[in-house]
């Protein structure tokens, strides 16, 4: 047998001491316990997946998942996936569903999930539904055809809730609720028995209602693993050698009026805004390159079409589009005070606008901004009354049809309906959304995240979804 | 010895070819594919610019390969010549059409802008059904380790065994939580014979892990946390499974392949495995010698040594720990969790493979193999780093021990991939 000689042996030595300052951290499987330390900017005062008050966001989103399940989930390519429901079929037509409830699913109280159950949370988060249970399966009847419908399921508000008889929310997520302070701090223990198994960590903490700045803060000290970071701010918390991670573009920022326009003169003008708005040096200076500037409503990774809208500013065609016009434009255009990144857009806008003839005042006010969406035109306490609004948008779904449907709705649009599926009828949904001028698009933004060291296996989906369950803490006692 | 491995690398070789041929057929079939489409997306084009001379330049978003962005567009000018419309320069032309090739998540998206002169325009499109991307096997030296694909699919796989071979495997059996699978070889494609399920009342860990192991007497058996299945002994073929503390296998049926110890043949060894957890309790059975517990571990892989066998059990605490049956040394490598041995014909006959972080790091999802030695105290690595498009979820020994299985979950696609992990000589 060939031995290896000294001089092999040493090269290798070499070449050995070069992998360990090339890889440094080695993999490893993941080691159960320890506490995720989450800060956030929402405050959410509810936890309830069905309460329209509250603003919708990634971060809010994240938190449902993480305490509640739904039957079906979809994955980044548009998938659908069992989760509380093991198996579904559709009749023909599209219009009656069917979803068997998946056995041995336990509610964190200790009690069994049941399609009786399952069947009593749909209709709370859907008044309008015809939803009923059938043995082991929950029936769905749309009234007309919905080929969308199990995408819809997944969406957070059709999270299977059992209400007790105190209004306590229990789900049958990876992690229970231990703690709950409304708006400020939410504490999690995971679920042992969960049917997916346990979750490796045992806690997770979430300190709500902190700015970037804080969040940041709180990493460094660290005093949290896992922050969010402003869109603008991603390049420079990477170059300080912080681990980032970027979801794909899933929040809409666009100019949204608050109704449609009435005249032929008022579309002109809106027309010339939109022409009028530099959106890629917007995006290179005040977004310091981040996401990607749009001029439609679903970003080109979810319709494979968004180029088609072009993102070019058109100052004369605006000024020409303007000067058609005889009376002034002079608008109110809102925005969220508390955002400092869509005061900068709304100014930068406003600018755009002025060289094109139209003024624009930006106010700032402090009402939500997504649950005021359609009723826009009606002032609220703290806000005068606006012409028009900077919204950010977080899309509700990787399926297309399900995202755009939700853009719509918290633009308070109908949805149009069109037969087919393929990426030509999307198209032509948007067309048709964006053709009645009540939204601008402006960007895509991804969201971003900041974790430490110690948070491994952290792979958010690129939706934005958080995926804790199968986050694990580095060297923590098993 | 030679001549056996020189076979081995023949029939390695042939296996390498025949997959590369049945990739390069898989990839005409999906140029083939693009003529449908394309025809669609030419009649629609058509329909807005009607016969006549059109510039037509064309970009790629999508993942394409530049071939298959060349014979799109090749296809597409063939149909749109056919409905009068013809490529021409920009100045000779009546309109100018920018085709993208896009995709979003489920499909390629062919997008045409079609600019007619003035400020006319429109846009057309058509959409076609992604298919899934193939990775391939790179040469590693001096000793090199090469990936043989055997297996992928969307499920969590466990384990796989290949059943019957010849100059390649011919028969394979593949775990994942719910059933083991077992598929031939049939004109070079896999066709599933039979499907044995899995049952358990608990639900599985998160890390879910598994061994399916060839048996003497029957096909199989099947280690899961908390559960143990056989399968039966005569036809037809099922799975029976029960609760079960007994310990798993460390060294499958290799234990007559490592040379005996003082007159006496190499006792099988066998561990505890937690039943809600991902790792070994650290409780072996019958010892490692003195030792008849260690720390908690992942995996473990025998070295044998000229005078006594070598123990290295990738700990949870994430070292290393050598146990020659009298001391447990324990030494931070910076490997992976999962550790397991071969044995060659190169260099002092047995290797350590072991997982890290491979050349694109841990953060980005992707992970490598390397062939260790050790020759004193501290291992050496022989092999470059066998790199995979994903987390390694599972590295186990083969029952030959000359090869290992890995399980990689490739992060582009989600799927579990199996590969044989195949060691040769390069020196």
């Amino acid at each position: 047998m060939k031995h290896f000689g000294w001089r092999w042996v040493a090269a290798s030595s070499l070449f050995l001491i070069a992998i360990l300052i090339r890889t440094g951290a080695a993999e490893t499987r993941p080691q159960y316990g320890g506490t995720v330390r989450i800060a956030i900017r929402e405050a959410p005062e509810s936890l309830d997946p069905v309460d329209a008050t509250q603003a919708d966001s990634v971060a809010r989103r994240n938190l449902l998942a993480l305490i509640f399940e739904t039957l079906v989930t979809v994955d980044e390519r548009g998938r659908i996936h069992p989760e509380l429901a093991v198996e579904w079929q559709v009749a023909p037509g599209n219009q009656r569903w069917q979803f068997r409830v998946r056995r041995s699913v336990k509610f964190h109280d200790g009690s069994a999930l049941t399609a009786e159950i399952a069947a009593s949370s749909l209709r709370t988060a859907n008044p309008s539904w015809k939803v009923f249970a059938e043995g082991d399966a929950v029936i769905v009847e749309c009234d007309h055809g919905d080929a969308d419908l199990p995408a819809e399921l997944a969406l957070p508000r059709n999270s299977i809730v059992r209400r007790n008889g105190g209004g306590k929310l229990i789900g049958t997520g990876p992690f229970r609720i231990d703690d709950w302070q409304a708006g400020k701090r939410l504490t999690l223990s995971v679920e042992e028995n969960h049917w997916h198994g346990r979750a490796f960590v045992d806690m997770i903490e979430v300190e709500m209602g902190r700015n970037y700045q804080e969040q940041l803060v709180e990493l460094k000290l660290g005093t949290a693993d896992l922050v969010e970071v402003a869109p603008e701010q991603g390049h420079r918390v990477a170059m300080e050698g912080r681990r980032v991670i970027t979801s794909q573009p899933m929040e809409l920022v666009a100019l949204a009026f608050g109704s449609d326009a009435q005249t032929a003169d008022e579309k002109l003008l809106r027309s010339s805004l939109a022409h009028s708005v530099e959106r890629t040096s917007m995006r290179s200076v005040l977004l310091q390159g981040t996401g990607q500037a749009t001029a439609s409503v679903l970003p080109n990774w979810m319709g494979g079409y968004g180029f088609a809208f072009s993102t070019d500013a058109d100052l004369k065609l605006a000024r020409r589009e303007r000067e058609q016009v005889r009376t002034t434009a002079n608008w109110t255009v809102g925005y969220d005070a508390n955002d400092s990144l869509a005061r900068v857009l709304v100014e930068r806008v406003a600018l755009n606008a002025k060289d094109a003839g139209i003024v624009l005042r930006p106010t700032a006010g402090t009402a939500p901004l997504q649950s005021d969406l359609p009723r826009l035109d009606i002032p609220g306490p703290d806000l005068p009354r606006l012409d028009l609004r900077l919204v950010r948008i977080p899309l509700a779904s990787t399926d297309p049809w399900v995202a755009l449907a939700s853009v719509a709705g918290a633009l308070g649009m109908a949805m149009p309906r069109l037969n087919g599926d393929s990426a030509e009828d999307l198209y032509a949904a948007e067309r048709v959304l964006l053709a009645e001028q009540r939204v601008i698009p402006l960007f895509h933004l991804p969201a971003e995240w900041a974790s430490s060291p110690a948070v491994k296996d952290w792979r958010p989906a690129s939706d934005g979804s958080w995926r804790l369950d199968e986050v694990w803490m580095g060297r923590e006692e098993q | 010895m030679r001549d056996a491995i020189r076979n081995s690398f023949r029939s390695l070789k042939l296996v390498l070819v025949l997959f590369a041929l049945s990739c390069g057929l898989v990839e005409r079939a999906a140029a083939d594919d693009w003529s449908g489409p394309a025809q669609q997306l030419a009649r629609k084009i058509a329909a807005v610019t009607g016969p006549g001379a059109v510039a037509v330049t064309v970009g790629n978003r999508s993942s394409l390969a530049k071939k298959d962005v060349d014979a799109i567009s090749g296809v597409l000018r063939a149909d749109l010549e056919e409905l009068g419309v013809r490529s021409a320069k920009p100045e000779q032309a009546a309109a100018l059409m920018v085709l993208s090739l896009s995709q979003n998540p489920r499909f390629f998206v062919w997008v045409a802008e079609i600019h007619l002169g003035g400020s006319e325009s429109a846009v057309v499109m058509v959409s076609v059904p992604r298919g899934d991307e193939v990775g391939f096997a790179r040469e590693s030296m001096p000793v090199s380790l090469r990936k043989i694909p055997l297996w992928s699919q969307q499920d969590r796989i466990l384990d796989v065994v290949v059943i019957e071979q010849d100059s390649e495997p011919r028969h394979i059996a593949v775990l994942d939580g719910e059933k083991v699978a077992i598929y031939r070889l049939r004109n070079g494609k896999w066709q599933q014979e039979q499907n044995l399920g899995i049952t358990h009342a608990r639900p599985w860990p998160r890390d879910l892990r598994g061994r399916v192991v060839g048996a003497k007497d029957h096909l199989l058996d099947v280690y899961l946390p908390g559960v143990f299945c056989r399968s039966t002994t005569s036809l037809p073929l099922t799975l029976n499974c029960h609760e079960s503390d007994d310990p798993w296998p460390l060294v499958t049926a290799g234990v007559e392949s490592l040379p005996p110890f003082g007159g006496s043949p190499v006792q099988p060894l066998g561990a505890f495995y937690s039943a809600s957890r991902n790792f070994f309790t650290g409780a072996l059975t019958p010892g490692v010698g003195k030792l008849t517990t260690v720390g908690k571990f992942y995996s473990a892989a025998p070295l044998p040594r000229e005078r006594y066998l070598l123990w290295l059990f990738a700990g949870t605490d994430g070292q290393v720990h050598l146990v020659d049956g009298v001391t447990d040394r324990a030494a931070k490598l910076g490997w992976g969790s999962d550790v397991a041995s071969v044995k060659t014909g190169c260099g002092s006959g047995w290797q350590v493979l072991a997982t890290d972080a491979g050349e694109n790091g841990f953060e980005n999802g992707a992970d490598s193999v390397r062939a260790y030695e050790i020759t004193d105290r501290d291992p050496v690595p022989v092999s470059a780093a066998l790199d995979f498009a994903g987390h390694i979820t599972a590295l186990w020994a083969e029952a030959k021990d000359d090869s290992a299985i890995a399980i990689v979950r490739n992060r582009e696609t989600g799927e579990y991939e199996a590969f044989r992990v195949a060691v040769g000589c390069s020196q």
